[in-house]
């Protein structure tokens, strides 16, 4: 019981960054990521928006009695992001400005039905105790952010040549990297080349092959 | 024959021209887990295009009443959401009522059809497309079409994303993004592409 629980207290700090990552590892939380996050600007407002919903919908669903039928539960869940989304809605406004968010379209909404709040919680974070619920809840969003503010800074390097608006000297100009399909080839590429990195660390340390990793996985 | 008209053209707009996976990369975890079996794929597309189409009915009422209101877009989620579940317990105390089997069998995993960025982004796209009522159950139907296509599309190409002879670190949801992207960029065809002058 002692070497599982290491266990688990363990992953508490590398599965929301990198091992179970909800853009990377496990695709749970994509779509704002592939189409709008296509500069810097734009991942930093939806890493503001994304954080401040996902971690206060949690943090208050988990005082939501369990003895309430699940089919119930899940709606009160979105209906209590939907309430945190008003308030947040109106910080990014003043903080990124009207057109900003505008830009960012039906992918700032949709952030109230993510699946770290719709399905995570169920599975992981309301099976911890209080404490370490907070922090896998904050690491898991750590993770969303850091993947969402790196796709934005290549996107808007590689499709305008700047970053966050200042010019940044880059060889050529790729105007495709800031639509959808280049969205997803790019994450496609990035989620390999962290998949690579991860299976050669964990090779490292057990001198398995890459393919039995695979299939551990 | 206006109105079927206005529902076809709306469809085929959702389902080749704005399809809600490629062209706007929503719900792409539930396309991902609704294409590992043939009964996922049907299952999830129904439940989808029922949630979609029916909704679209209640907020195409909401949008006229609240179109004008500087904050629409603020509460817009909230009452969303609310027409989605109340829609979705409906159904389901329909289900338990009538075909209690069928209740049995979908509610432990139904929930993943209805709340999720496809559907919710649906909704919230249909006042940018515009239209009638007919319009918004044609981008209803549509919805839950085009993402039949993209799961049989994904569906069908699932053993050979999966097969030894693609890098390991490649293998998963890495070569699935890349494939996805690839059929998008195809698809992205319909819209039309002009290089610049």
């Amino acid at each position: 019981l002692k070497r599982k629980k290491l266990i688990v207290k363990d992953h508490t700090l590398t599965d929301g960054l990198f091992r179970q990552n909800i853009v990377l590892m496990s695709a749970l939380v994509t779509a704002p990521v592939i189409a709008a996050a296509t500069t810097l600007l734009k991942s930093a407002a939806l890493c503001v928006g994304f954080s401040l919903v996902s971690f206060f919908t949690i943090l208050v669903c988990r005082f939501i009695p369990h003895k309430i039928v699940y089919t119930l539960r899940i709606i009160l869940y979105a209906l209590t992001a939907a309430v945190i989304y008003m308030p947040v809605w109106l910080l990014l406004r003043f903080m990124f400005g009207i057109e900003l968010v505008h830009s960012l379209g039906v992918y700032l909404p949709i952030l109230v039905t993510n699946s770290l709040i719709m399905a995570k919680t169920e599975v992981r974070f309301y099976l911890r105790d209080f404490k370490t619920m907070n922090i896998e809840v904050f690491l898991f969003i750590l993770g969303f952010d850091a993947v969402c503010l790196l796709m934005g800074g290549i996107r808007e390097i590689l499709a305008h040549g700047t970053l966050a608006g200042q010019p940044f000297s880059f060889p050529f100009v790729l105007p495709a990297a800031e639509t959808t399909f280049g969205g997803f080839i790019l994450l496609g590429l990035i989620s390999a080349f962290c998949r690579a990195v991860y299976f050669q660390i964990k090779n490292r340390s057990s001198k398995k092959t890459m393919t039995e990793l695979i299939k551990e996985r | 024959l206006d109105i079927l008209v206005k529902m076809i053209t709306a469809a085929l707009f959702t389902i080749f021209i704005q399809n809600t996976v490629y062209e706007r990369a929503l719900g792409v975890n539930v396309l991902l887990y609704s294409a590992r079996k043939k009964t996922h794929v049907l299952g999830y597309s129904f439940g989808i295009c029922y949630i979609t189409t029916v909704s679209s009915i209640a907020t195409f009422f909401l949008d006229k009443l609240f179109v004008e209101n500087e904050y629409y877009e603020m509460f817009m989620p909230l009452l969303y959401v609310a027409v989605v579940g109340v829609i979705y317990v409906i159904t389901l105390i329909f289900f338990w009522r009538f075909f209690p089997r069928v209740f049995y069998k979908i509610k432990n995993y139904v929930h993943l059809s209805v709340f999720n960025a496809t559907v919710l982004g649906a909704l919230f796209l249909n006042p940018q497309l515009g239209g009638d009522l007919f319009s918004y159950i044609g981008y209803g139907i549509g919805t839950g079409l085009g993402f039949m296509l993209a799961s049989a599309l994904l569906f069908s190409a699932g053993k050979s994303l999966s097969c030894d002879s693609i890098p390991p670190s490649f293998r998963g949801m890495p070569v699935m993004m890349v494939y996805i992207g690839i059929l998008s960029l195809a698809l992205s065809a319909f819209i039309g592409y002009s290089t610049a002058a």
